[in-house]
């Protein structure tokens, strides 16, 4: 098809659509004026059922735990996709720790900030990570702002210090073994006679950091999954780069 | 025109999705097109925001306020949150794509991948 | 409230946790070692949903609330699991087609081939997932792991240009359905405050405003993509050139039909009242988009020369029957298209293992390398031709008792058309598979022809040394086609699906099973009746595929004006065009069919 054509198909199929989607969204409720049922039923139950502050991540971590599993799978598997795309065969990775070098000098100054916004952002992580029942935060936060912290090495160091760490079998292991854990967390209540992701550890009181019961363990699972995955992607495109870099050299 | 005033920010959602179709239908960069179908997944972002707000609501922490008190939806705010993860690998794993086609045919325009035709 | 007698989560989370400790250990295990893993894990599958579709088969539907979140009244806080025996057949339709695959490929695919069983099992636990949900939300993120498995899968083979593009054009337009299938769904949610689907259909009830019409068209054309009808079909193709073989199984076998049985599923679930006043011209609509499927692909799937593109287009043509068979109406269109889809699964996985049996023994896809090579392979040449007969939907194929259901739905629903719809996509698709085993296994004719299409080829999937077949080649097709002659022969799991059909397809007993876990037996008359009439139609569909096959292969000892085969397969320019290759296009034509099907709703579905 050629460009014209689809410019104008466009221009005649996309205003009918926005137009059919205007024409619907004047029947919605107002904004502003939300009054659905399952919303105010699950916050006016979660203090007193599940000892948690935190409504939207027990929605996510208990009562619709089943979508996360679904959505931590959903991370592993894209992960696993992109390793798999990007795989270099064995014989065309040298060892190239020792090759890597970079380009331009780091500056006394940024070396100097690299360790304290390490520990900064690594504390701050687990805050959030620890957290998640009580305040905005859980898992999938915590694991982004850890994995960050570890990509200032990358960023502040140099490529190799990065590449030792990021040592490839540990966080792959660690990635799968995060997800494993959420759907064993999942299976044991099943010995129990109870049903699947039922929360049945100790609920603890409310506003405690060891409070809820499960949802504080799966976000914690989630968390060392969301870490490793975000480290080996980066790590994946590095390898990429590496290998461009390598055969330009040549 | 009240009743357009209220549902503004559905129409915002709209022309978000509006515009990411667009762009994917005419991009001439793989990269490009990726980026538009995130700009798709910001409009399902607004139109569940928008669904679930509540005026005078407060946000669904009951760590500092008392239970009886009203809050905005957080049941769209959880699925807000699996959709961010679900748009982030997917667009992973589209970018992880597009570095091996280009890899491979050295080129990143669609108009030139075309070994599919017919 | 009546429990399953194991939890049916379990369908989902082994192999999802066998998913992840094989990913965790594939640097240190053997290739066999991961490969026997892996069949395990997927037969465990099988077993579990075999025992869940013994129960609820004896014991009736019921319901699984996960997390022990029982419903408050009416409002419904956790997730539903609704085990009935169509979700739970389809899951166990799933796991054997899923555990034949991996036992085709049994040391296959040597370079990346440990990537592939953990993705095959995810993308098992998905499709378990997906049949077996009952809530909306929960539908949608199966969906979503299942896209992202297939895109993954669909990309394996990275040693060519060909499946990164394949592979792209297929993630593009499923995100893009996926999204458009999210904001049904919030729509959805806005007016109801639910994502069960059972409350879902309560609150909205009897209202069809803009809005309520809206949100069908935004959610079916979302999983029509998946299912691929005309004008959301493009990326089917493309995904199945470049897939390897026990991927491309999955793919046609179960995953774009889990497309269509969620439109049923969410129709009679959800739209079932709201729709009630104008039935017939919704199962029009629906009925137009099918007839056009079938038409289009059944001509392209004729025009192809590579083996798994033509194939590709049968299963669309295909799916376009099964949504003609739901269009027919009520209870008895449901049974027909559900009959029909178990039965192309087995017929449809056969073949496809077949293609992979020559690409692994003769190194080519095309029908012109392949010519006469596949004169030394009996079993192989015994089977595709079965596998002619079956998508002609003739006897001894249990698509006959589908194609008889849905003509005597079509005749109680006067809508027209539906019959000759079944021979000429029979004929076709028929015809084309016949066309390529008597070139390839008896070698008449003076050779193939090509396109422009056919001429990307396909890198082998095994090591060249290797050429040789073995038993774990040869049985999982053997067995597809027996599955599909023994369900025609059997007629008890015929009974319970039509029970079970017509409990789908209320809404009233949906509703109660979901809220009570109660199950309510419904029953439906049987269409014997109408099997001779459609015993009739196929073998005319089957003859007339034999005679445009045989005019193609012996193209030059006929006169001109008798070579209907070599003018079918020179193909029509339009069509070729359509199927342009360029992400960019193929969501063109999904828009235009959004706005097509959203307009036609809105001018015949409102009043």
């Amino acid at each position: 098809m050629t460009e014209r054509a689809r410019n104008t198909l466009f221009f005649i199929a996309g205003p009918v659509l926005f137009f059919l989607y205007g024409y619907a969204a004047l029947n919605l409720p107002p904004w502003g004026s939300y009054r659905g049922p399952y919303g105010d039923a699950i916050a006016r139950l979660v203090v007193y059922q599940r000892h948690a502050t935190d409504i939207v991540n027990a929605i996510n971590y208990d009562y619709r735990g089943f979508d996360t599993l679904g959505e931590e799978f959903i991370l592993f598997t894209a992960v696993l996709g992109v390793s798999m795309l990007l795989r270099k065969e064995e014989s065309a990775l040298t060892k190239p720790a020792g090759k890597l070098s970079d380009e331009v000098a780091l500056s006394g100054a940024v070396r100097a900030v690299n360790l304290p916004a390490l520990l900064i952002t690594t504390i701050f992580g687990l805050y959030i990570g620890l957290h998640g029942q009580l305040t905005p935060g859980g898992g999938f936060q915590a694991g982004v702002i850890l994995a960050t912290g570890i990509v200032l090495i990358y960023i502040c160091e140099n490529t190799s210090a990065f590449w030792r760490i990021t040592s490839h079998s540990i966080v792959e292991v660690t990635e799968a073994l995060g997800a494993g854990a959420y759907a064993i967390i999942g299976i044991i209540p099943l010995f129990a006679g109870l049903p699947f992701l039922c929360n049945f550890i100790p609920l603890g009181t409310t506003g405690d950091v060891f409070s809820s019961g499960t949802i504080a363990l799966i976000s914690a699972s989630v968390g060392v999954e969301v870490t490793a995955s975000f480290l080996l992607v980066v790590y994946i495109y590095l390898q990429e780069i590496i290998a461009g870099a390598l055969s330009e050299e040549d | 025109m009240p009743g357009i005033l209220h549902s503004l920010p559905y129409f915002v959602a709209g022309w978000l999705l509006l515009c990411g179709l667009y762009g994917l239908v005419t991009s001439k960069h793989l990269v490009h097109a990726v980026v538009c179908l995130a700009i798709l997944q910001s409009s399902t972002y607004m139109l569940l925001l928008a669904i679930g707000y509540r005026v005078g609501g407060a946000a669904p922490i009951f760590a500092d306020i008392s239970t009886s008190k009203l809050v905005v939806d957080p049941v769209v705010q959880a699925l807000m949150l699996t959709d961010i993860v679900v748009e982030a690998v997917v667009v992973a794993l589209l970018l992880a794509m597009v570095v091996k086609a280009h890899e491979k045919s050295g080129s990143v325009s669609p108009n030139d991948l075309r070994t599919l035709r017919g | 409230m009546t429990n399953p007698a194991i939890s049916p989560a379990l369908a989902v989370a082994v192999p999802l946790l066998s998913a992840a400790v094989l990913a965790a250990v594939r640097k240190w295990l053997t290739r066999t070692a991961m490969d026997l893993l892996g069949l395990l894990a997927s037969l465990a599958t099988l077993a579990i949903t075999g025992v869940l579709l013994y129960g609820a088969v004896v014991h009736g539907a019921s319901v699984y609330w996960l997390g022990g979140w029982w419903p408050r009244g009416s409002v419904a806080i956790g997730i539903a699991m609704v085990i009935e025996p169509i979700g739970v057949s389809l899951a166990m339709l799933a796991a054997l087609l899923t555990s034949l695959s991996l036992l085709f490929s049994w040391r296959f695919m040597d370079a990346g081939g440990k990537h592939l069983h953990p993705l095959m099992l995810i993308f098992l636990a998905a499709m378990c997932g997906f049949s077996l949900t009952g809530d909306l939300f929960n539908l949608f993120v199966f969906f979503e792991l299942m896209s992202i498995a297939a895109f993954a899968l669909c990309g394996l083979k990275t040693a060519e240009p060909a499946p990164l593009q394949g592979s792209f054009n297929f993630a593009i337009t499923n995100s893009v359905a996926g999204f458009v299938v999210l904001t049904g769904i919030a729509l959805l949610y806005a007016v109801t405050g639910a994502l069960n689907m059972a409350q879902i259909g309560l609150s909205i009830g009897h209202r069809h405003d803009p809005l309520v019409l809206f949100a069908c068209t935004l959610i079916f054309c979302g999983f029509l993509t998946k299912a691929a009808i005309v004008p959301f079909h493009l990326w089917l193709p493309d995904a199945h050139a470049v897939a390897p073989t026990p991927v491309c199984v999955l793919f046609s076998g179960l995953m774009v039909e889990l497309g269509l049985y969620a439109v049923a599923r969410i129709y009679s679930a959800i739209f079932a009242q709201s729709f009630s006043p104008h039935t017939q011209a919704l199962h029009n609509l629906l009925f137009a988009f099918a007839a056009t499927t079938v038409l289009l692909a059944g001509f392209m799937c004729y025009a192809e020369h590579h083996l798994k593109r033509m194939l590709a287009f049968s299963t669309v043509c295909h799916a376009g029957l099964m949504l003609a068979a739901l269009a027919s109406g009520g209870a008895l269109g449901l049974a027909a298209m559900l009959t029909y889809l178990v039965a192309h699964a087995f017929v449809k996985g056969g073949l496809f293992f077949l293609s992979g049996v020559l690409l692994h023994n003769q190194r080519s896809i095309t029908e012109r390398e392949l010519f006469a090579k596949g004169r030394g392979l009996p079993w192989a040449a015994a089977l595709w031709i079965l596998g002619a007969v079956g998508l002609a939907a003739a006897p001894p194929f249990a698509l006959l008792l589908g194609e008889a259901a849905a003509e005597h739905a079509a005749e109680l629903h006067h809508l027209e058309g539906l019959s000759a719809l079944f021979v000429i996509g029979g004929a076709l698709t028929s015809a084309a598979v016949l066309r390529v085993g008597m070139h390839t296994f008896f070698g008449w004719g003076e050779g193939a022809l090509t396109d422009r299409s056919a001429e990307i080829g396909e890198l082998p999937e095994t090591t060249p040394e290797d050429r040789k077949l073995r038993p774990y080649h040869l049985i999982p097709p053997a067995l597809c086609m027996l599955l599909a002659i023994a369900l025609f022969a059997d007629p008890h799991w015929l009974r319970i699906l039509r029970d079970a059909a017509a409990a789908m397809a209320s809404q009233a007993a949906y509703l109660h099973t979901t809220y009570t876990g109660q199950n309510v037996p419904l029953t439906q008359s049987s269409w014997r009746e109408a099997i001779p009439g459609a015993v009739a139609r196929s073998i005319l569909a089957l003859v007339l595929g034999l005679l445009v096959a045989l005019s193609s292969v012996f193209r030059n000892t006929l006169p001109r004006k008798l070579r209907l085969g070599a003018f079918l397969e020179r193909g029509f320019r339009p069509l070729r065009e359509m199927q342009s290759g360029h992400p960019g296009d193929y969501v063109l034509w999904m828009t235009m069919g959004i706005a097509a099907f959203g307009s036609a709703a809105m001018l015949l579905l409102r009043r």
